[in-house]
């Protein structure tokens, strides 16, 4: 039996130049945020209780709250808002599809019954309110003619909605039926979100243009706004009340979050600038922000979320961060409690440390993007899309000088062999590398496209894996390989190696969905008829005393065979992560960590089978 | 004017079906004797033939090591259970083994010759074709039955 013990969240996905909107359960400290096709509920006490919602069928754009705390609206790009439950397996209550385009914003009344869904679209449809549960219209929105950025439902009697788009314009519309009533012109950029107060008096339009506006709620006349002295230098992405309406706090480019105080009169004084601690660099450009209760919680372009506490404005924020892509490789550390480090393929290396969650990101000099990555105690080693190989000695948190070395042509799979780090196998689509610390020893031609390789721990063996499934043995003597024996048995290509801890035997997957287990004296198939995949198999490791090997595919599923027992006997894990498996290591005997598409780590307790 | 229609050759396959492969189906499914009959297809004589058969108290995994990796075969097993509501019961399954790293004139003999045999076997209850081990996994036959 397994069972999911943690999950590593990502983050939400973020564009430049547009803000993102994440919501919060008004009954508790979850908020959620939507990143690729996932919409992610994360508890803001505890950032290792994580619900991820995996649907929908295109990638989600918004998530929000019903106000009663027990339904979801999400939305996506293909104009469907889909609505379910929070509880009990995410039961889906309706399906609608309600725009032509996809869906910017989305908001509940507060009564629960009716929704407003705003964004791009064709024409007429570009806003659309209709109930929750019949999905029927409860309006008629013309007045934008370009996409609709945010929406409001006013959340007291009588209701009003606020749009506000790309077209410059904040229109006030009265019903039910919703009613085009005023517009406002105020703004000379585009406006990015609108926002009432709880208490329902005012709203707020914040804009582009740097500049905020307050309106009053009822009348939708213009009452004040956000004061220039001391304002933002970049444009504002999002806006949030406080709970009690008299604050509010605003997330701009210009990389700082500013909490306002909003007097009777509907102008606003900046109270206090939060900044977040950074490099500086655009990735720290601040794209959303929410106030949940008492956090105030800020998301930068980069994919940090910041957690500010509302009644301490100074204290120092709690940083939390993950990835936003697909996370292609994990590497464990040995330490006690367990370092992870997962590494995605847009250059970002994060460490987790297992029980507590987010630990810090590895601040490398050379941010370029990697493919291959492997992890011995202080020392990484990667390789990106150019012809350069990167050895980088990482202390804590930083990463030393990195050396790197020039092979000639793109490394396709790398290997290091672990008890003497300094010997590398690197494979190029027509041979394999030899490299000792930062300098190459030799590069060998072997005259057929090679997909995987491996190298043993001792670092006098090595295996190469070939496009037509055959796996060549090769000792390693010096600098030259010589091939000992040629082993066929895979029908596809060959897409993994690796070799056992206690290096007695060694594990091949293949894109044909199957693996295959071989003894490295005799190199006879020790355990075969591990076919149970239904897709290319990614990635393989082995537990910490080689008696169980797990291997990860595209199928999404994890599966973990005893080499003792024959291959029917196995646990399987469905659906670990969506869009595939890509990256897996075992912490300890019974701990599997994963990690796959949908940028997210999680961590499975195995219960041996009696 | 006897005619042994039993063994007369397939219009599709040329393979004509040997008395005594029914007969110990027949024992399979009435005296109980086997747990499995494997049957190969014996081109030299044209006929299906029995193969191997296997005691009851043979269990699966002894079945499933009795056929071979790379060649075809086709084989009855008979599977006993207990349902939900507490019955014991017994079904017979029909399982046309075709491993996908046998010989392609293999599969195409077999794959043949198998509606011809297969209407035999009067008293099958499930059909299983499986091109690979994890097909005809325990699994997949516990799923089955019913």
């Amino acid at each position: 039996m397994s069972q999911l013990a943690e999950t590593y969240a990502c983050v939400p996905t973020t564009e430049r130049g547009r803000g993102i909107l994440i919501s919060g359960n008004p009954k508790s400290n979850t908020i959620t945020y939507t990143n690729g096709r996932s919409v992610i509920m994360i508890n803001l006490d505890n950032p290792l209780d994580v619900l991820v919602y995996a649907e929908h069928a295109y990638p989600a754009t918004v998530a929000r709250y019903s106000p009663n705390g027990e339904w979801i609206a999400s939305a996506d790009v293909s104009g469907t808002v889909r609505i379910w439950g929070t509880r009990n397996e995410f039961v889906l209550k309706k399906e609608f599809k309600i725009l032509s385009g996809r869906i910017d914003d989305l908001q509940w009344s507060p009564d629960g019954m009716r929704i407003v869904a705003c964004g791009d679209g064709k024409g007429k449809s570009l806003v659309r309110a209709f109930m929750w549960d019949s999905g029927t219209n409860v309006g008629e929105f013309d007045g934008h003619s370009r996409r609709v950025l945010s929406c409001a439902f006013k959340p007291t009697r009588p209701f009003r909605i606020v749009t506000c788009g790309e077209d410059f314009l904040v229109n006030f519309y009265e019903g039910p039926p919703f009613k085009f009533k005023l517009s406002h012109r105020d703004h000379s950029n585009f406006v990015n979100c609108v926002r009432f107060s709880p208490d329902g008096s005012k709203f707020i339009s914040v804009s582009s243009d740097k500049k905020g506006l307050i309106y009053d709620a009822k009348t939708a006349e213009k009452m004040g706004e956000l004061s220039s002295e001391d304002g933002h230098k970049g444009s504002i992405y999002a806006v949030s009340w406080s709970p009690d309406g008299r604050q509010v706090l605003t997330a701009s480019a210009d990389k700082s979050a500013k909490v306002w105080e909003i007097s009777e009169d509907g102008n606003g004084k900046v109270k206090k600038t939060l900044a977040s601690p950074g490099s500086g660099g655009v990735d720290d450009m601040l794209v959303g922000c929410l106030w949940q209760n008492d956090h105030l919680v800020t998301v930068s372009l980069g994919g940090t979320i910041s957690l500010f506490s509302a009644t301490d404005l100074d204290k120092a924020p709690l940083l939390l961060s993950g990835h936003m892509k697909n996370v292609t490789s994990l590497a464990v550390l040995k330490s006690d409690p367990k370092i992870i480090l997962s590494s995605s393929y847009d250059g970002l290396i994060i460490k987790w440390i297992q029980g507590i969650g987010y630990s810090g990101r590895l601040q490398r000099k050379e941010n370029s993007q990697i493919k291959c990555f492997a992890a011995v105690e202080e020392e990484i080693v990667t390789s990106g899309f150019d012809n350069k190989i990167w050895r980088v000695s990482v202390h804590g948190d930083q990463c030393g000088d990195a050396d790197s070395v020039d092979i000639g042509s793109q490394p396709k799979d790398l290997s290091l062999a672990l008890l003497s780090p300094d010997l590398a196998l690197v494979s190029t689509d027509s041979g394999v590398v030899l490299l000792r610390s930062a300098k190459i020893v030799s590069t060998i031609n072997l005259g057929f496209t090679v997909t995987a390789s491996a190298i043993s721990p001792d670092g006098t063996e090595a295996i190469v894996g070939g496009q037509d499934g055959k796996l060549h043995i090769y000792s390693v003597t010096g600098d030259t390989l010589n091939e000992e024996a040629v082993l066929e048995k895979h029908r596809g290509a060959i897409s993994v190696i690796r070799y056992s801890p206690d290096v007695s035997m060694f594990a091949s997957g293949d894109v044909n969905r199957e693996a295959v287990v071989w003894d490295r004296d005799s190199r006879e198939v020790k355990l075969k008829n591990m076919l149970y995949h239904t897709a290319r198999i990614n990635c393989l490791a082995w537990s910490p005393d080689s008696s169980m090997i797990a291997t990860g595919s595209l199928d999404t599923c994890v599966i973990i065979y005893e080499i003792d027992k024959p291959a029917s006997s196995r646990l399987t894990i469905k659906g670990a992560h969506l869009g595939g498996v890509y990256g897996l290591a075992f912490t300890d005997q019974y701990s599997v960590v994963s990690s796959g598409e949908d940028a997210c780590v999680r961590v499975w307790k195995l219960t041996p089978q009696s | 004017m006897s005619f042994r229609w039993l063994s007369r050759p397939n219009a599709s396959s040329g393979m004509g079906v040997a008395d005594h492969t029914k007969n110990t189906f027949l024992e399979l499914k009435r005296k109980k004797v086997h747990r499995y009959v494997i049957f190969k297809v014996d081109e030299a004589k044209k006929e299906v033939v029995v193969e191997k058969t296997g005691g009851p108290a043979e269990s699966y995994e002894d079945f499933t090591a009795a056929l071979p990796e790379n060649d075809c075969r086709y084989a009855v097993y008979d599977y006993d259970f207990v349902t939900s509501d507490n019955c014991q019961k017994s079904k017979i399954f029909f399982i046309a083994w075709a491993p996908s790293s046998s010989r392609i004139r293999a599969k195409m003999l077999y794959a043949t010759s198998r509606d011809r045999f297969r209407r035999e076997l009067d008293g099958v209850h499930y059909e299983i074709q499986a091109t690979d081990p994890t097909e005809m996994d325990l699994e997949v036959i516990k799923d089955r039955a019913h």
